[in-house]
């Protein structure tokens, strides 16, 4: 049989498949991935955004997600990869996908998407002052699900140590926007709160494998977070006292300013310097005498051998 | 001269108790909880560097949390066996068990300056003689008044750090905002003055030095040989055994 004979026979057997009822989510998602999982590199759209068009299947099987089919979420999508996109979306999907088209001008369906199973966090986030930022403000910036959790198509529990917000993970997450110079002078944002939490008892603890000490989203909270003048914040004002008591039982209104981002004032300031004068003056005399008294022992026994004290 | 040493032997004891029993135990829990504070406070306060060094290190004392309670349990042991030496003192004065007495004092005076500075002319060759001793040096007196200072600065703040909740009860709101700071800064930084004092002075002067290499065995069994007292606690010597001391100035 010829080749062409072989593809008149075969073309419309391969057109009929698009049509097939029924095929399940595994099968629309192989249809995808036959082709996104060895496309390499990135495709600019006519829109001007960049796409990455390469899907590693493995990860995305392994993934929280790994069940779904692809067009669960790109909804304006068939699995038809020829067909134009424009398939139709519930109007709750689309009136969201709206108010975040600002941050996600790649696919805002796909992205507002999540609500549908994650109806009650994406409302929280949506409310959120990273949510608020993108949906009334219409801002770029602000984490919105996939700045904190990662690809849509790798995204793990939060349990397992390499996701994004992992314990030890999301300090390094959380700098990303909260160690960017222009967000923070864009939003007139506390400075240094990155590091001062690296330093601080919490931090060092983290470090050190410590498996109960707080991350950002332990005061803070996550989904729902609030600008810390927001009374409603954990961390505004008195909130503290149970934000802190939920590991510190009976933490008051003087144990709170314990733990606070702000740069230390000028009382522990001038303590340290202090310490530090008397630690270094300290040093100098211990060293010196001992230096010393070591070189006159040497000279003595070696110079002055036999002479009578 | 063996003649002399015969009489020395006959004449006074051989050698003299320096710290009893309960001063040689309270030395034992001193240094066994400062050893494991300095080792378990080591890897937190330079929990970040060198990089994943302090992370191995908390590892060996079982891991963050362990070494924090290994931590705390030292740290109040400590303290209970300071408060311990304080009442026994004051047992030991109020039953007049001891004196005090300029030449035995623990108590820093004046000559205690003076002989630093005879002693740092004597290491520049500016004096013939080395500064001559009471019962304590400066040096010891220097170590006894550390562990003082190290209590009031470092134990009060550990004890602070170690149970917050208790010690934010009884401090005024006015300080709050800044108490927690410098009880930090005062209890790490002071931290790192008793550890290098210790390793540069205390093993110096009790392990290093050639007289006394490798160590001082005054902490197992209290007692000084005369022939050491004589040598370095000259005026002690004179005031235990004058008729001897005389004796000796004479030959």
């Amino acid at each position: 049989m010829s080749y062409k004979k072989l593809l008149t026979l075969v073309a419309p057997l391969l057109v009929l498949t698009f049509f097939a009822p029924g095929t399940g989510s595994a099968q629309e998602s192989a249809n995808c991935l036959a082709c996104h999982t060895s496309m390499k590199g990135r495709l600019k759209t006519a829109g001007g955004t960049i796409i990455e068009l390469n899907i590693d299947s493995e990860k995305f099987q392994a993934s929280v997600h790994g069940s779904l089919s692809c067009t669960d979420c790109h909804m304006r999508f068939t699995d038809n990869p020829h067909a134009t996109p424009g398939a139709a979306v519930p109007a709750e999907i689309l009136a969201t996908s709206s108010k975040i088209s600002a941050k996600h001008t790649i696919d805002p369906v796909a992205a507002a998407a999540c609500s549908k199973c994650h109806k009650e966090t994406y409302e929280k986030v949506l409310n959120s002052i990273h949510g608020k930022n993108i949906a009334e403000k219409h801002q770029t910036d602000g984490a919105f699900c996939l700045d904190c959790h990662g690809s849509p198509h790798y995204i793990v529990p939060v349990k397992n140590p390499d996701s994004k917000m992992s314990r030890k993970n999301q300090i390094e997450t959380c700098g990303r926007c909260h160690e960017d110079k222009k967000i923070l002078e864009k939003y007139n944002l506390q400075e240094n709160v990155i590091p001062s939490f690296i330093e601080s008892f919490h931090g060092r603890k983290l470090h050190l494998g410590h498996t109960k000490v707080p991350v950002c989203t332990s005061c803070h909270n996550y989904h729902d977070i609030k600008a810390k003048d927001d009374p409603s914040s954990p961390v505004f004002g008195n909130n503290r006292i149970e934000t802190c008591g939920k590991c510190h039982k009976g933490a008051n209104e003087k144990f709170i300013p314990a733990i606070t981002h702000r740069p230390p004032g000028p009382i522990p300031h001038y303590t340290e310097k202090g310490l530090i004068v008397l630690l270094l003056s300290t040093f100098a005399f211990i060293i010196v005498h001992v230096l010393l008294e070591a070189f006159s022992d040497i000279r003595d026994s070696v110079f002055r051998k036999g002479r009578k004290e | 001269m063996s003649q002399t040493n015969a009489e020395t032997t006959q004449g006074i004891p051989k050698e003299i108790e320096r710290f009893n029993v309960t001063f040689r135990i309270q030395h034992v829990l001193m240094f066994t909880t400062f050893l494991l504070l300095s080792f378990t406070g080591w890897g937190l306060k330079y929990a970040h560097e060198p990089a994943g060094m302090s992370s191995m290190w908390i590892r060996v004392w079982g891991g963050a949390e362990t070494a924090g309670l290994i931590h705390r349990i030292a740290g109040v042991t400590m303290l209970l066996d300071f408060i311990w030496h304080v009442l026994y003192l004051g047992y030991l004065f109020a039953t007049k068990q001891m004196t005090i007495n300029l030449k035995t004092t623990v108590i820093p005076l004046p000559k205690d300056v003076f002989d630093v500075i005879k002693n740092f002319m004597y290491f520049f060759g500016l004096s013939k003689e080395k500064a001559r001793f009471g019962k304590y040096s400066y040096a010891q007196k220097f170590d006894y008044w550390a562990v003082f200072w190290g209590m009031f600065i470092i134990g009060s703040s550990g004890f602070a750090l170690a149970f917050p909740i208790l010690i934010s009860n009884i401090i005024p709101q006015a300080i709050s905002g800044w108490i927690w700071e410098v009880l930090s800064i005062m209890h790490s930084d002071e931290a790192l003055l008793a550890i290098v004092f210790i390793l540069f002075w205390h093993f110096y002067n009790e392990h290093l030095k050639p007289e006394v290499f490798p160590m001082s065995w005054i902490w197992l069994n209290g007692k000084i040989s005369t022939e050491q007292l004589k040598h370095h606690h000259p005026i002690e010597y004179e005031l235990l055994f004058p008729e001897e001391a005389k004796k000796n100035t004479k030959d």
